[in-house]
């Protein structure tokens, strides 16, 4: 089956080998720039997430994609769309904010990085839930700016579910990723 | 050059740039709606109750009810304070709202206050759901849904408060928009605390 494929590997030489794993590794390092370069824009560690649970239906559904910025000169308001990531938990969370106090601290003594990073106390609470999220946050009774990750400004469908798809069934990620690698050897031009 | 290898890597490359054209069409022309619908909204009574605080029974924690009535029509004046409900009365037509791009509308009523430290809150306290034009004239009774409690645990000396009902406007695909629907005139007072019985 793969004789053909290796004849023409071998046909083609050592160099050309060498040559497609260049290319194929400036592919996945221009990737990660542009993707470092937008948080960078941005102001959040992930400019992009997919969702991953139904606590915002019916707005989000499981694999849509989400746009998110974090200006650092501009508060969270009721009503805004969060993306929050509580420490200790694995998996960042979509949700509105319900309350919002501003102007408060909970631990005296820390130094800001900014003057408004850590003086605004967040509740958030899921569209398709029945009460705010306190149970979710691990022991916090409010969210603070360090622990968000975004605000949600752009939506759009059903794209992000390749990637749960290829984490429910890991051998299609496995399949893909071994087929484009193949792909990318054995091409001539 | 014309095997079917090719022949596939160009027919996708092409529809995925066509049906990305598209959406970008799609989520620009949803700007170029700009509708701004207004109604009235006004507070009639609020009423504050003692209780205890959610994570730990034995703290004390003052809880403000607030029964609103957004109806068609019918425009109540603000009530003595004595009465120990909230009516908020509005009646936004938000069906401008709706266009071709629009999946739903996400209402809420917030209530905004600065306290005298100079902490500004913003707590939510009833929204809504609207998914279709039909539902989008806002004509309803109801109760705060969510517990409406000050950082203090106490209303005592917290000035008066300003309510507004406000809108996001979620799309299919594109940039989620927000509005602002009704507000009331004057910022409505936090009354006495009243003792259970």
């Amino acid at each position: 089956m793969f004789a053909d494929e290796l004849k023409t590997l071998r046909r083609l030489g050592f160099r050309h080998v060498l040559l497609q794993v260049l290319n194929f590794m400036s592919v996945l390092a221009s990737g990660f720039m542009m993707w470092k370069g937008l948080g960078l824009v941005t102001n959040t560690e992930s400019p992009i997430v997919v969702v991953l649970s139904g606590s915002m239906e019916p707005a989000f559904h499981r694999g849509d994609l989400l746009f998110l910025t974090n200006p650092l000169d501009q508060r969270y308001q009721a009503g805004d769309i969060t993306v929050y990531k509580i420490p200790g938990a694995d998996i960042p969370i979509v949700h509105r904010v319900l309350e919002t106090h501003d102007g408060v601290t909970i631990k005296k003594g820390r130094i800001a990085a900014s003057r408004i990073a850590h003086d605004q106390l967040l509740l958030t609470k899921g569209d398709n839930n029945y009460i705010d999220d306190l149970e979710l946050y691990q022991g916090l009774e409010w969210l603070e700016r360090q622990h968000i990750v975004g605000k949600v400004r752009g939506f759009l469908p059903y794209v992000g579910y390749v990637t749960i798809a290829m984490n429910d069934f890991p051998q299609l990620k496995y399949a893909l990723l071994g087929g484009l690698g193949l792909l990318a050897l054995v091409q001539r031009e | 050059m014309h095997t079917i290898y090719a022949r596939i890597n160009n027919t996708s490359a092409f529809l995925s740039s066509c049906v990305t054209a598209l959406l970008v069409a799609i989520a620009l022309s949803s700007l170029a709606f700009t509708a701004d619908p207004k109604g009235q909204l006004a507070v009639a009574s609020i009423q504050v109750h003692p209780g205890n605080a959610r994570r730990y029974a034995n703290k004390k924690q003052e809880f403000a009810f607030v029964n609103f009535n957004v109806s068609a029509g019918t425009h109540l004046v603000m009530s003595a304070r004595a009465v120990s409900h909230v009516h908020a009365c509005s009646k936004p037509d938000l069906s401008p709202l709706f266009n071709w791009n629009t999946k739903q509308l996400f209402l809420y009523l917030s209530a905004e206050y600065t306290d005298k430290k100079g902490v500004a809150n913003e707590v939510v306290i009833w929204d809504r759901i609207v998914r279709r034009k039909e539902d989008a004239l806002i004509s309803t009774t109801g109760r705060n849904k969510y517990v409406f409690r000050e950082l203090s645990a106490s209303f005592r000396n917290i000035p008066p408060a300003n309510y507004s009902l406000k809108y996001n406007v979620m799309p299919y695909v594109g940039v989620l928009t927000y509005g602002e629907a009704a507000r009331t005139p004057q910022p409505v007072a936090f009354p006495e605390l009243q003792s259970l019985s």
